[in-house]
């Protein structure tokens, strides 16, 4: 597999290891050229469409997924189209053309642009990228595991990340198993009205979210990953959800601490670190903690004083 | 020498090198655990300390030296006294204590607390830290290069650093030379009320500046070290002096870019690049630009938006 991605540190966080009696390693996935751990996957992706001749990447992420498309087409010079709803921030578009994106505003919601870039992606030479629902995808991320092995100094009681559709945690699944560390339990962390996975183990099934009523808008897929879903009853995956709240004051702790910004979709998976919510069974695990800071471009200084303005109790 | 450092990432910074039209890459000090470079050269110094029987490390900074002194003892299993002036933010106090540190409140200026710390250490088992003055801690600093030299892809055309009291130029220089590069010109950046370096090149020999006057306190050095001033007369080292709104704007656009926050006496390094103000025999030289991202605790999202208001036109 060629690189796209760089490799990312695993850091030992004083202030976390101190708060939780055990040593937490934060691995860097802010770091990524994209700014977010999506690059490993599409990037994966993108270069295996290169090989079997596309050269147009077709995107509906007006979000770290299409950011990650961009860059990725744009390193492999594949041109890079990206179908995004009316509703998409400005300053993501910006930042999506600023990486030689061509967007196509579309729709009234992810939905409705989502058909466009499908239909778009059947013309030759299309390649297009779902935000996490390919095998392949999940693939590219498993890498982030490879480089944990090397990085930890023993195998560690969990691995914590955040779940949207949950591509990452399929990557990580896929990255443990790959390493021998199948018994590793997954704490999957989501916010309150972008709880997709949660839902799906309490109905039995995936279900589809009528709405995400979250601000962690970067998690806001209505129906988890069946992957996910499968690989929960067969190998330890803890699902852990926090509040809107104690998202933005685990992105307010990271900066206080290690001067790092995050959007709220990745501090959730710091909150039950932060909130005292790790459930037993993983706590009582020897090993240290391992948090995937997924990353994501759409923060600011401003931003995140904003959010802890809105989720002021 | 041992590691209470660790090896931090040289990242390509996208945004810059599209700005800059050549490669830039950005050496993350400021993901030391300690929160800035100063780990690598005080660590350094206080094993040899411990090595040769102290078991108290003593220290006149209220800022990123104290907090690597804090930092370090305690790794090494010492105690850790620092003395700091009245004006001393309760931050930064709050920030010493939980690393440590018996934090002592003398003298309403640094020169008050250091003639303080300075006696202290003459008792027995006690060591006295300098923020910047010392053989040792430069030779600590070097190693940042020897990473920098397996990490870079080639030769850089020069090295990018913010200069207080020319401590991290002194180590950075040192390291250039160990590995080979003594023509690699060092940009040696300062903001105005906060340029000793740049007074000292002009007078002709190290002088001491009256007072500091920039908002980038931590480059509050009256006085640059004698070594860098004497460097700068046999290889090459090139001032550059930024504002106070440089300094922040650049701030500004590394926590837009890249999502890390950093105090205006580290984004003085960065100015050079966004506000175009490289040196002409520096832009002319092949190679990528190299820029230390010396870090530093002394930033809070609250605290950029106020310095931004602060410099604004």
């Amino acid at each position: 597999m060629g690189k796209l991605h760089v490799e990312t540190p695993a850091i030992s966080s004083p202030s976390l290891t101190k708060l939780c009696g055990r040593e937490v390693y934060l691995k860097l996935e802010n770091l990524q050229p994209s700014g977010s751990f999506k690059l490993r996957g599409i990037g994966h992706l993108c270069e295996e469409a290169r090989a079997a001749g596309c050269t147009e990447v077709v995107s509906s992420s007006g979000g770290n997924a299409g950011l990650a498309a961009a860059y990725a087409a744009r390193s492999l010079q594949m041109s890079c189209t990206v179908f995004t709803p009316r509703s998409t921030p400005a300053m993501v578009v910006d930042k999506l053309r600023a990486e030689g994106a061509d967007v196509q505003i579309v729709g009234k919601n992810w939905n409705e642009a989502n058909e466009v870039a499908v239909e778009r992606a059947k013309r030759p030479g299309c390649c297009f990228v779902h935000p996490y629902e390919h095998p392949t995808t999940w693939t590219g991320h498993s890498t982030l595991v490879t480089e944990l092995q090397r990085q930890l100094p023993e195998r560690p009681a969990a691995v914590l990340l955040s779940v949207g559709g949950g591509g990452l945690a399929n990557g990580v699944i896929e990255g443990l198993h790959r390493v021998g560390w199948d018994d590793v339990p997954v704490v999957a962390a989501e916010t309150e009205g972008a709880d997709c996975f949660s839902k799906a183990l309490e109905a039995g099934k995936p279900v589809s979210l009528p709405d995400i009523t979250s601000l962690a808008k970067s998690l806001g897929a209505l129906q988890v990953s069946s992957r996910l879903f499968e690989s929960a009853q067969t190998r330890p995956v803890f699902s852990v959800v926090v509040s809107d709240r104690q998202a933005v004051e685990a992105c307010t702790r990271l900066a206080e601490d290690h001067r790092l910004l995050v959007e709220p979709a990745c501090g959730a998976a710091l909150a039950p670190l932060y909130y005292g919510l790790l459930p037993a069974e993983v706590a009582a695990r020897p090993g240290p903690l391992a948090v995937v800071v997924c990353g994501g471009s759409g923060v600011t200084p401003q931003m995140l004083i904003q959010w802890q303005q809105m989720t002021a109790a």
